[in-house]
């Protein structure tokens, strides 16, 4: 079958249940499928209900279908054989398509009903010279290891394939506003934005800092989780910001066990004037409940008491170990267990409060001049476009 | 900048670059060919390879083969000669000894680590005690990378033979050649050295040979380097590493004795307790090894460079790991270890610089002693 032509099916996921709005997904869609297909040659089309990358090298298909599988609202897709609707070409690229032993099953989808077979017709005859010519094959409808679709399409052209590969699924980045992700450069936060982007958010980055106490490699690192979270959330921004003279503060005037807790709420006013300024809707954070002393919910309860934007928190009910199986599957882990540090531990007390009290807590900030400590960090912010 | 991180590499010097330039122009040719051109710049790499060697031994008695850096020399020098029975080291190697002795395990040689001094130099009775007839490897350094303490190789390398004639003794003179005076005695078997350490550029090393000593390649190919190390050679850099060993030798002792002025000067200068000190006096020239005790030496560092102090904190080879593995086998508590910092000089260094480098780091030191206290 070195004749016919390679063609990508992609079908989407839960785009048609948006009713009125389904041609602006669509439309976002397309240009996200565009994005991720960027520096390769190829041809989109979009067809009932499914796209079609077209006109590619043919040794580009696996690298093209890698980064599909990236997209959100990509359901599935085939890599399929493009013939003339004819059944001698079908059924060379049946042939093409099918496998070398086992059972199998064919299954024809024929949109052009002025061809001249059935297909239950198409299913019989495509599949009973199939199984003439290899002993190796048995039909079974029920439960086959292997299928053989044919496709005959209205335009006289017939897409043949043997097999369905799972898509990212989720919405359309895009569909679903924008959010702030507070990225540290640990495994939770990039699988956060990730989960975000997936129900079509798109995502900005903002990372703290505590130069010199950090070093410029855990920056270099965030970068890299940065582009990696790209690959699903398309392109992306990442606003860095240094609190290394609010620690300092803090470890100099306020009691110890609260120095996490009050950062915290330093990085949450940060993160809210970031987000106003940029027009994202919410924060983002990759806490999962208990996880560590900061993370219980007298610790939420502390950074919320600081913001008004809604601040999402996907992992907030998942276990450490589901959490690096998500970020292992999307690529981030190994950049994030790299050794650099990212929270400054010069100032990591030996017993953070776990269970801080909101009184004792602004008790403790007052010995601190807030505004002017929040706006210094904000006007020394840096932006990096991935 | 003051630049005061010789001992990890140095500033390539300008002159050498335009003496050896033409290397990247018209003499671009492989020294392999066999028309003119090549003939010509083979006998050129063939001067350097004398000239280079000449410095520190008789090139009548020993040969050198040009590699890519010193870690390759050490690992040739390991890998060709501990094939059997155990091989011999110390504490204070650098890495590429160290990690190279890591994988003798996996290739059935017992490898036989003595412990060191204080200062970083090996102890050599324990040393000594570790060699027997069935060892067929000892490799010591020059001069220690992480405090400046000097080995005696030639005494110590007659001790080994006397123990086993049959050992091989091989010495690491990274930080040794072109800084310190090295002659290499017919014990000495086999001697490591690397050009940016000396102003020439990265990429370019040698292992110096007792002649006739029979070593094995560790690339094989076209059979360059007398069929030792083969691919094409690094003109450029050889000619480089020859016109910045020239002058680097012209003024050797001379250096040394302003070096080690400085070198006192910069630890009299900095205060104390704030510093204690970890390399010894009679140490490199080049080197001074102090700590700020209790304190980070990394985030000091950073703070340094951002006042204008480049300095080094242990070995930059081994900076991602919490403390040196060296300054640890000295026996350093871990409240020392975390504030290493290494001042390391080079001829370009003034006594301006000494002056201006004690204040940002009494200043540094103070002042995080002032915020994390």
């Amino acid at each position: 079958m070195d004749g016919a032509e390679k063609v990508i099916i992609i079908r989407y996921a839960e785009i048609h249940l948006k009713g009125k709005n389904r041609g602006y997904f669509e439309r976002v869609f397309t240009v996200n499928l565009e994005r991720s297909l960027k520096g390769i040659r190829h041809e989109l089309h979009r067809t009932s209900g499914r796209y079609l990358v077209a006109k590619f090298e043919p040794d580009m298909a696996e690298e093209i279908m890698s980064r599909i599988s990236r997209v959100f609202g990509v359901h599935s897709y085939s890599l399929a054989l493009c013939v003339a609707a004819d059944m001698g070409e079908i059924y060379a690229a049946a042939k093409a398509v099918a496998p070398a032993c086992g059972t199998f099953k064919v299954e024809t989808h024929r949109a052009d009903k002025k061809f001249p077979r059935t297909s239950m017709e198409i299913n019989a005859e495509i599949g009973g010279r199939l199984l003439s010519e290899n002993k190796m094959l048995k039909v079974d409808v029920h439960e086959p290891q292997s299928l053989v679709y044919i496709d005959v399409r209205e335009n006289g052209t017939a897409l043949v394939f043997g097999k369905f590969s799972e898509g990212s699924g989720g919405m359309p980045v895009g569909t679903s506003g924008k959010g702030l992700l507070l990225i540290s450069g640990g495994i939770d936060s990039p699988v956060a934005g990730y989960m975000m982007a997936k129900r079509g958010m798109n995502v900005e980055y903002l990372h703290f800092h505590s130069y010199p106490y950090t070093n410029e490699q855990a920056k270099d690192k965030v970068i890299e989780l940065g582009k990696i979270l790209g690959r699903y959330s398309g392109t992306a921004k990442l606003v860095t910001a240094s609190v290394t003279h609010i620690q300092e503060e803090i470890h100099k005037k306020c009691a110890a066990e609260l120095n996490v807790t009050l950062l915290r709420r330093f990085m949450f006013r940060i993160a809210e004037r970031v987000a106003r300024r940029q027009k994202d809707q919410c924060l983002i954070t990759g806490e999962s409940l208990g996880q560590v002393a900061s993370q219980t919910i007298e610790g939420i309860t502390s950074s919320n008491a600081v913001v008004t934007l809604p601040v999402l928190r996907p992992l907030i009910g998942f276990d450490k170990n589901e959490i690096i199986t998500i970020s292992k599957k999307i690529g981030t882990y190994e950049t994030s267990v790299l050794p650099f540090e990212d929270c400054c531990t010069v100032f990591l007390p030996d017993f953070p409060a776990i269970k801080p009290k909101l009184s004792f807590i602004e008790e403790e900030e007052k010995k601190l001049d807030v505004e002017a400590l929040v706006e210094e960090s904000v006007r020394a912010l840096e932006v990096i476009d991935l | 900048m003051i630049y005061l991180d010789n001992a990890a590499t140095t500033c390539p010097n300008a002159r050498a670059g335009l003496r050896a330039a033409s290397f990247l122009t018209e003499n671009f040719y492989n020294p392999s060919a066999r028309y003119h051109g090549g003939v010509c710049v083979a006998r050129e790499t063939d001067a350097a390879r004398n000239e280079l060697l000449g410095f520190v031994a008789d090139p009548e008695k020993f040969d050198l083969i040009f590699t890519s850096c010193g870690t390759e020399s050490d690992n040739q020098a390991v890998f060709s000669c501990a094939k059997r029975g155990n091989a011999v080291t110390d504490a204070g190697e650098h890495a590429a000894i160290r990690s190279a002795f890591s994988e003798l395990k996996n290739r059935g040689v017992e490898p036989r680590i003595a412990p060191v001094n204080s200062d970083g130099s090996v102890n050599t009775e324990a040393l000594l005690h570790l060699v027997d007839e069935k060892t067929s490897f000892v490799s010591v350094m020059h001069v220690n990378n992480e405090t400046g303490a000097v080995n005696d190789i030639r005494t110590l390398a007659r001790l080994v033979k006397a123990k086993n004639p049959r050992a091989v003794f091989h010495s690491d003179g990274v930080q040794a050649y072109g800084r310190i005076p090295v002659r290499l005695t017919e014990e000495i078997d086999l001697y490591s050295v690397s050009a940016h350490k000396i102003g020439a550029l990265k990429g370019t090393g040698a292992l110096m040979k007792r002649k006739k000593f029979p070593l094995s390649p560790f690339l094989y190919g076209g059979g360059q380097e007398g069929n030792l190390r083969s691919g094409t050679e690094n003109t450029y850099g050889i000619a480089y590493f020859r016109y910045a060993a020239e002058e680097k030798f012209a003024s050797l002792s001379a250096d040394g004795a302003r070096l080690s002025g400085y070198r006192e000067m910069l630890w009299e200068l900095l205060e104390k307790p704030l510093f204690a000190r970890l390399s010894p006096e009679n140490g490199s020239p080049y080197i001074l090894t102090v700590s700020a005790v209790g304190l980070r030496g990394e985030v000091l560092q950073r703070k340094l460079w951002d006042a204008g102090l480049a300095i080094g904190t242990g070995s930059a080879c081994n900076s991602k790991k919490p403390h040196s593995p060296v300054l640890e086998a000295c026996g350093w508590d871990g409240k020392t270890l975390d504030g290493a910092l290494r001042a390391s000089f080079s001829p370009e260094t003034t006594e301006e610089e000494i002056v201006r480098a004690a204040e940002l780091m009494n200043a540094a030191v103070r002042e995080m002693k002032e915020v994390t206290g």
